[in-house]
């Protein structure tokens, strides 16, 4: 039997008359790489939302690591070791690049109000705790020294490794990046590339949608198709790529 | 929030914070009056300010609050001859427990429905407080409410109260302080930024916005106790729709997102009706264009807008030198 | 309670409806092109009343002047709200946006205080004091006027989204904004015709009703307070159900201010937010939380 961590099964969600993702069912295997593909509007930023519990699904079940995550809320499942990064980066303005990577502890420290506003020893120690591991995170990607700039500031490529610095800060098992190789140039993409083999080496499993089938090719050690909200095709990159299904519903597309 | 203090900030806020501790020894019995009303008031703000700066959550009905502590401690040391020191915790613990049960579904409601359901809340209030008068004596108030005394020590004087009043205010600016620079207030000022990212990370965003609401209700709570306990007297008036709507103007002049502002924004009000109050309905003209101009030209707050403009005339001018 | 009573209550309830209804399209059609909650709103109805009472009190001109005149005139202040006020914060966010409503309804709210009245005004009936008796209620002529002004007005709106070159401009730009200005349309000019619609409706309901109702400085705040509740019920887009809306709550508040007279604003405010309330939760757990 494989180890699953991820395993979906006969997941919808319709939006009224709209059925954004329809009856997909997949399995992802533990710390690997898994691409998500497919042209516009598949689903797959839907497919994220429904994982991660931003979405609830119109019907279908979603498992992590043997659990169901079938009415477990979102904050839950951060904990549980589920993190994501977003399309348009979304970093939180009026914080530091540090203070952003800091937000990504939340999950992972406890102090609330009431230790906060009467600076219990517990918020000491926490917060000691959180800047170390933020800092520890943001050297991961190589931002160490822009630790006390404005987050919104910094430039794209940049933005985007501190939303995975961010999303690694809640040590999650699964990571799910939404096409974090876009607006990169090709050093940006080889740097990411080399990220996510690092991180892969932390035993995090990742599943990313991207667009760039240079990259998928280069990171992905298997590529599930989406179109129009359903599966298409899994397999290795070779494998899809030859796939006569694929090649029809990226025709007119220049991706491939 | 930047919390870069120059050094003339500092010095400004220095010199504020004389100001404040001495007045009451200047003699003049109008200005540390108006000055007891000023922290009362800020204490109000500063609750709104945590809640609409950091979460982003606009409440028109802050009154409510306000009043709900004010009347409870009123009932309770009038009504029933409690001590006004047991009176306050209670009420206090009661708003809270009311603000709780009431966001629960209000804030469930996103921006301008839950602008109108708080204006509609704080409507509400006004008329219970207003008919229930058997307990809250109605339109006409309840008047004996007992002053504040620790063993023999009496707050009968103005310039006792003063400090009294004060030190609250300056109790609540530090704990409201302290949560900010928090994992907490980083949680807040995240879900203001961005509830989906927020969510990412883990945070809790709805228990976030009613803890806030909570705790600002809280605030009000505290400082309706102290505002009956000086005057005396409690009746419905002061818990109207236009007082939830200067408090926003008070925290939109200091900054929302500005816990200090809060005072600064309640000051600055509260001085200009004194002095505009006598021409008509002037102060009102002004506030409503006040309000419209500010936030059109610096929506993040009069204090954080003029220092924005500061800068930019301070670079310009580097810039022409250089 | 008999079926007088009740007849009564049903067609006060009509009356306050018809007014609510007018009030609801107005935030219909602001929200819908600008995407913006006016608070002012219900300024333009208490605006209404006044206008038309300094109109026939200084330059004591007939009913219908007076209505022409305070009509323009409103649309007027619509007009220069949006193009003051609304327009240079476009891109600001919604907490700014209900800042600047807020403030300009107290300015003018401040303004009428001062240069026309503080108290409230008589506006005299347009066709007298008479009445007569409907299945044992008592209707009098003005709130026939109400009715009816009201409901050739809802009819005129309708007309106007259905029929007209300009409706259709103003729905395609509720749909979408950016494609309609591909097609040519300018949503600026959209924005400032729909702040004028509003006003004009707020208007209109503000004089029709001011005859029966107290006409004051500050009667903006809960009539708005209504509409925008009617308005919600029909989530801003469905007419039918905001004009339905509107009217079911002027008709439950006449019955709840049977049992608790003075509670009747409380009552009427509280079951509508329970509606918004419930209407939110429902749309979240019928599309999954959003």
């Amino acid at each position: 039997m494989k180890d699953y961590i991820l395993s979906l099964r006969n997941l919808r969600r319709a939006f009224g008359g709209i059925v954004a993702v329809a009856d997909v069912s997949l399995d992802i295997e533990a710390n690997k790489i898994v691409a998500i593909i497919g042209p516009n509007g598949a689903g797959k930023t839907t497919l994220f939302n429904l994982i991660t519990g931003y979405y609830l699904p119109t019907r279908g079940e979603i498992w992590f690591q043997n659990k169901l995550l079938n009415g477990v809320s979102a904050p839950k499942r951060v904990e549980m070791g589920i993190a994501r990064t977003f399309q348009h980066i979304l970093l939180f303005p009026h914080m530091t690049v540090l203070e952003n990577v800091m937000t990504g502890r939340h999950s992972r420290s406890r102090a609330g109000f009431i230790e906060a506003a009467l600076r219990l020893p517990r918020f000491h120690r926490e917060e000691e705790s959180i800047t170390l591991e933020a800092t520890r995170y943001l050297n991961l990607v190589g931002l160490g020294q822009y630790a006390g700039q404005e987050a919104i500031s910094m430039p794209y490529g940049q933005q985007k490794l501190i939303a995975i610095a961010r999303a690694l800060a809640s040590e999650p098992k699964l990571l799910l990046l939404d096409e974090p190789g876009a607006g990169l140039n090709t050093m940006e993409k080889r740097d990411l590339t080399d990220l996510l083999q690092r991180i892969k080496e932390m035993s995090i499993t990742i599943v990313l949608v991207e667009h760039d089938m240079d990259m998928v090719m280069r990171v992905a050690e298997w590529v599930i198709v989406l179109d129009v909200g359903r599966k298409l095709a899994e397999g290795t990159g070779a494998q899809i790529q030859r796939d006569e299904k694929v090649i029809a519903a990226y025709l007119g597309e220049d991706d491939l | 929030m930047p919390k870069r203090l120059f050094r003339w900030q500092y010095a400004l806020v220095a010199l504020v914070f004389a100001g404040l501790v001495l007045l009451p020894f200047s003699g003049d019995a109008y200005y540390t009056a108006i000055f007891i009303i000023i922290a009362i008031h800020s204490m109000l703000v500063i609750g709104l300010c945590l809640l609409m700066g950091y979460t982003g959550q606009v409440s028109l009905g802050h009154a409510a609050f306000y009043g709900m502590g004010a009347f409870i401690s009123a009932i309770l040391t009038v009504t029933y001859n409690w001590s006004p020191w047991l009176a306050m915790p209670l009420a206090a613990l009661s708003t809270g427990v009311i603000a709780y049960l009431i966001g629960l579904p209000l804030l469930r409601l996103r921006g301008n429905y839950l602008a109108m359901g708080t204006l509609g809340m704080g409507i509400i209030f006004f008329i219970l407080f207003n008919e229930l008068d058997q307990y809250t004596g109605g339109p006409s108030g309840l008047p004996g409410v007992p002053g504040l005394s620790v063993g023999g020590f009496s707050f009968d004087t103005d310039f006792r109260y003063y400090y009294l009043v004060w030190s609250v205010c300056a109790v609540m600016l530090l704990v409201s302080w302290n949560i900010i620079r928090s994992r907490t207030g980083r949680a807040l000022r995240a879900i203001h930024g961005s509830e989906a990212a927020s969510e990412a990370v883990g945070i809790d965003v709805p228990q976030f916005k009613i803890k806030v609401f909570v705790l600002s209700a809280i605030f009000a709570s505290i400082a309706g106790s102290l505002y009956v306990h000086y005057l005396s007297y409690v009746s419905p008036n002061p818990f109207e729709f236009m007082f939830s709507i200067r408090l926003v103007v008070m925290a939109v002049i200091g900054g929302l997102a500005n816990i200090w502002g809060a005072v600064f924004g309640t000051g600055a009000v509260t001085m200009m009706d004194q002095h505009l109050g006598t021409f008509g309905e002037l102060d009102v003209i002004l506030f409503g264009l006040i309000l419209v101009l500010v936030m059109i030209f610096m929506p993040r707050g009069l204090v954080p807008g003029i220092v924005g403009l500061w800068e930019k005339w301070k670079n310009r001018r580097t810039k022409a030198k250089a | 309670m008999s079926s007088d009573q009740l007849a009564q209550y049903l067609f006060t309830g009509l009356t306050q409806g018809s007014l609510y209804a007018l009030i609801a399209l107005g935030f219909a059609i602001t929200y819908t092109v600008t995407g913006i909650i006016n608070f002012a709103q219900g300024e333009f109805v208490m605006l209404g009343g006044m206008l038309s009472y300094l109109v026939l009190d200084d330059l004591h001109l007939p009913i219908a002047v007076a209505f022409l005149i305070a009509v323009i005139a409103v649309s007027l202040v619509g007009i220069l709200l949006e193009r003051l006020a609304i327009r240079p914060a476009k891109d600001a966010p919604p907490v700014s946006l209900i800042i600047i409503t807020i403030g300009a309804a107290i300015f003018i709210r401040g303004m009428v205080q001062q240069f026309i009245s503080k108290d409230a005004v008589p506006i005299p009936p347009f066709t007298g004091n008479g009445t007569f008796s409907v299945l044992g209620a008592v209707v009098t002529y003005q709130s026939l006027w109400v009715i009816g002004i009201a409901l050739v007005s809802v009819v005129g709106f309708y007309l106007l989204l259905s029929r007209t070159m300009i409706g259709k401009a103003l729905r395609a730009c509720s749909i979408n904004k950016r494609a309609a200005s591909l097609m040519g349309i300018d949503a600026r000019n959209m924005s400032t015709l729909s702040f004028l619609i509003s006003a004009a409706l707020g208007a209109i309901g503000g004089i029709v009703i001011a005859p029966l109702a107290f006409t004051q400085a500050t009667i903006g705040v809960a009539l708005g307070l209504k509409g925008f509740v009617a308005a919600a019920i029909g989530g801003f887009v469905n007419l039918p159900l905001i004009v339905a809306g509107a009217l079911g709550l002027g008709i439950v508040e006449q019955l709840g201010g049977a049992t608790l007279s003075a509670y009747k604003d409380a009552i009427a405010i509280g079951a509508l937010l329970l509606v918004l309330i419930i209407r939110a939760r429902w749309l979240q757990t019928a599309a999954g939380s959003e």
